[in-house]
């Protein structure tokens, strides 16, 4: 018998204002998935990943974890919802805490009180922490620092170490690409990649089908309904230039980089992106 | 003040000395570290009890739901409420008129302007250190030995300090204003004075008119506190039906004061909405002429309402030229310093004040954040979280005191819970405005990693709000010294006690002594808790 898939949704309806933000949307993603979540804005790519990770409860249907459904007793839920880590657009960065403080809170779920508060008063867990801040490419002096004092690509990275802090089954990201530099975008989509790989999962919501090398699937969301479903190799054909358009169909295509991009060459693009912007990166 | 917080939480972090090793506490921890004074606490009540009253409170308590509904008595509350009301707003308005005049005598900016030279605006600032560092409390007791009891004298002791803390802010207003405008109208040739008028009075509205707001709800807090003092005013009813122990008359007035106290506190703070935050309209210039005119109207009705009050409360200034008590305090002989100075017991008497404001300070500070904390995502508990701390706003200080008295013995620690639970209700609700202003993102996006709610609170609400919160709880604790005052009737609770027997018995010497102390400790406090102040809000 085949392990119950890191996420399940079934036929799962989000109530909005007039139509509705997720209309029907059934989905399973197994571990060692990638997946891609493509879609014009306002497809409801943000409300499907606050249902994946329990923030926004749906109108109808059914949401599984590791095929169970959400817990009706609070700390079981909690100890579900620690198993899903979500890499927040804004990041959600401690501003006032140091690296190892923000790092520790993504064990919060786990720790009691006393652990809490002690991680408030002296640096905890340093191996761990120099351990996935190693894995972020990023060295353990950062740790006795303030997060208001790192640079943006140090933020992203931050964010995704505590993501890692957590120990989460699956990976949620919702754009995390968007408003960065191409070279700093690519970097941080190989990270996210490679922490996705098996026998962890990653749901990762994006703007640009340009980004999607790497990606085992791509989810085509439009209008709060799954549009295609298909293996991340298949678009890259002629079926699935026509799959895209259908995807984007009345967008303005050519309006900015984050929407479809209109140029043959991305890595062209990106390359002269880089040089014209020598200060970009970490 | 209640807008500050939100003001300075955006500013608050800054850059900090990196690779810093000594362990230091973060932010959300100093939010709670005042509450660890609970525990000596909790080790010290135990020892004070003097095991009667318990009944009594019990009876307290109960009462609570079963206020008395006697239309008699109801009728004296509301005229007693009436009272205080009038007291409150002659103060207030009284005040306001001083602040004003006496904040632009003692901003650089306007002496600067004028005379090219700002040395008159330091001289006027440091005379106004004065009247500013003695409580209310206190220039109305004076003012009550000296001329008796008339309805002019709780206005005149309300009006006095608030004027002086008010000219402070108008001048530190004015001072901070942005002066490229001033400088621009000045080289344009505009005389002075209107270029003053002109550069700073509008951008000065909105920081006095918040300002204003804030210090009527204190000028009514006031007002119910003289008047368990016996100047008259639903303050003298409660504290009658206290002593005589009808407590469902206590609780009948009580309710009164907290509907008045609350419904003050949102008519002001939608005011403060509607006439302070227009910028998400504010494209269309009709909102402004509108906002001016409701501005100008309500400024126009104050001056007759004032008036009318007046008249119907008997309020006249000229009252205060005459009276039995001037006559005795001219013939009272030689003030300066006799031997009876030098037999107060002086180390014990600031010890003991100090003790009770750094005891008050602490409990004040740090049983809010806790409070939020417990209650957590219930929310029956968080409602029951504000109700108390509305209550124990209202609640004149004085009047815990002795009720505390009916369960513990008199002494610092009596005093500092009474001092102590009113000013946390003022900071929780001061705590409870920072919180709601934003940082709920972070808290969300802990409690879906799966923490629990009241770490999720900790964690991502208290690290922004922390520094600003102790700033003005390192202000508030200078506002606790001057309050140390009010205590003093619990007992052996040093200067305040000291002050208030000395007042009773003329001694005038004494008091004069014992009023300069208090001075000089309250501006020593007040130049501390800037320092501490400074210091929270500049570095990170």
């Amino acid at each position: 018998m085949a392990a119950a898939a890191l996420l399940e949704l079934q036929e799962v309806q989000v109530e909005g204002r007039g139509a509705p933000r997720l209309a029907g949307v059934s989905l399973a993603i197994a571990a060692g998935e990638r997946v891609a979540l493509l879609g014009p804005s306002g497809a409801g790519k943000s409300t499907l990943l606050a249902v994946a990770n329990g923030l926004l409860p749906p109108s109808s249907g059914a949401l599984y974890w590791q095929g169970a459904a959400p817990a009706r007793s609070r700390r079981a839920r909690r100890r579900q919802q620690a198993r899903i880590g979500t890499l927040w657009q804004d990041l959600r960065l401690i501003e006032e805490l140091s690296v190892q403080q923000n790092l520790n809170a993504g064990r919060l779920a786990v720790w009691g009180w006393p652990r809490a508060l002690l991680n408030l008063l002296l640096p905890l867990d340093t191996e761990a922490n120099t351990a996935v801040l190693q894995r972020v490419d990023l060295t353990a002096d950062l740790l006795c620092q303030p997060v208001s004092a790192l640079s943006g690509g140090q933020r992203q990275r931050v964010a995704i170490a505590r993501l890692l802090r957590q120990g989460p089954a699956l990976l949620l990201a919702d754009e995390p690409l968007a408003s960065l530099d191409p070279r700093l975008a690519a970097a941080l989509l190989q990270l996210l990649l490679a922490e996705g790989a098996a026998p962890r999962a990653l749901l990762l919501s994006l703007h640009r089908p340009d980004l999607l090398a790497g990606f085992d699937r791509v989810l085509g969301l439009r209008a709060g309904r799954l549009l295609f479903d298909l293996p991340a190799a298949s678009l890259s054909g002629p079926a699935g230039a026509a799959e895209l358009a259908a995807l984007y169909r009345g967008e303005q295509l050519d309006q900015d980089g984050d929407s479809l991009p209109a140029g043959p060459s991305v890595a062209s693009a990106a390359a002269s992106a880089v040089s014209a912007t020598p200060w970009a990166g970490t | 003040m209640g807008r500050y917080l939100s003001v300075q939480a955006a500013t608050s972090a800054g850059p900090q000395a990196a690779g810093r090793r000594r362990p230091r506490p973060a932010a959300p921890l100093l939010v709670l570290m005042p509450a660890l004074v609970l525990l000596p606490l909790s080790l010290l009540l135990p020892g004070l009890l003097h095991g009667g009253g318990l009944e009594l409170i019990g009876r307290f308590l109960l009462a609570a739901l079963t206020p008395s509904l006697d239309p008699l008595l109801l009728g004296s509350l509301l005229s007693g409420l009436a009272v205080t009301l009038g007291m409150a707003l002659l103060g207030w308005a009284t005040s306001l008129v001083l602040g004003v005049l006496l904040g632009v005598a003692s901003a650089r900016v306007v002496w600067r302007t004028l005379l090219g030279q700002a040395w008159p605006a330091g001289l006027v600032r440091r005379l106004l250190a004065v009247p500013r560092a003695i409580h209310e409390l206190l220039w109305g007791l004076l003012l009550l030995q000296l001329v008796g009891l008339q309805p002019v004298v709780a206005v005149v002791a309300i009006a006095i300090p608030f004027g002086a803390l008010v000219a402070r802010v108008v001048a530190d207003l004015l001072d901070g204003l942005d002066r490229s405008r001033l400088e621009a109208l000045q080289s344009a040739g505009s005389p002075a004075p209107a270029a003053l008028l002109t550069a700073l009075g509008p951008p000065l509205l909105p920081g006095l008119l918040s300002y204003c707001g804030y210090r009527l709800e204190c000028a009514l807090r006031s007002a119910t506190l003289l008047g368990v003092f016996g100047l008259g005013g639903l303050g003298t009813e409660l504290r009658l039906t206290l002593q005589s122990l009808e407590f469902r008359e206590l609780w009948s007035g009580l309710w009164v004061l907290l509907a008045v106290m609350l419904l003050l506190e949102s008519l002001l703070g939608a005011l403060r909405r509607r006439w302070l935050m227009p910028r998400r309209l504010s494209l269309s210039a009709g909102g402004v002429g509108r906002r001016g005119r409701e501005m100008v109207i309500v400024v126009l009705a104050l001056l007759p309402l004032c008036l009318l009050v007046a008249r119907a409360l008997g309020v006249d200034p000229r009252g205060l030229l005459q009276g039995q008590g001037l006559q005795a305090f001219a013939g009272a002989g030689p003030l300066w310093p006799g031997p009876a100075l030098l037999s107060l017991p002086w180390p014990a008497l600031i010890g003991g004040t100090l003790s009770l404001t750094l005891l008050a300070a602490a409990l004040a500070v740090g049983l809010p954040p806790l409070q939020l904390l417990l209650a957590g995502r219930s929310r029956a508990a968080r409602a029951l979280v504000r109700l108390s701390w509305a209550l124990a706003r209202l609640w004149p200080p004085p009047l815990t005191a002795l009720l505390l008295l009916l369960l513990l013995q008199p002494g610092v620690v009596t005093a500092a819970l009474a001092l102590g639970l009113h000013n946390a209700g003022i900071l929780g609700r001061l705590l409870d405005e920072g919180l709601s202003d934003g940082g709920a993102e972070r808290q969300q996006a802990l409690a879906c990693a799966g923490a629990g709610p009241r770490l999720a609170l900790l964690y991502g609400r208290y690290p922004a709000i922390a520094r600003p919160y102790l700033a003005y709880g390192a202000y508030r604790a200078d506002v606790i010294l001057r309050e140390s005052v009010v205590v003093g009737l619990v007992g052996a609770t040093g200067l305040g006690s000291q002050l208030l027997e000395s007042l009773s018995s003329f001694a005038w010497d004494q008091l004069l002594a014992l009023v300069l102390a208090y001075v000089a400790l309250t501006l020593l406090g007040e130049e501390l808790s800037d320092r501490a102040r400074r210091r929270l809000l500049s570095s990170s």
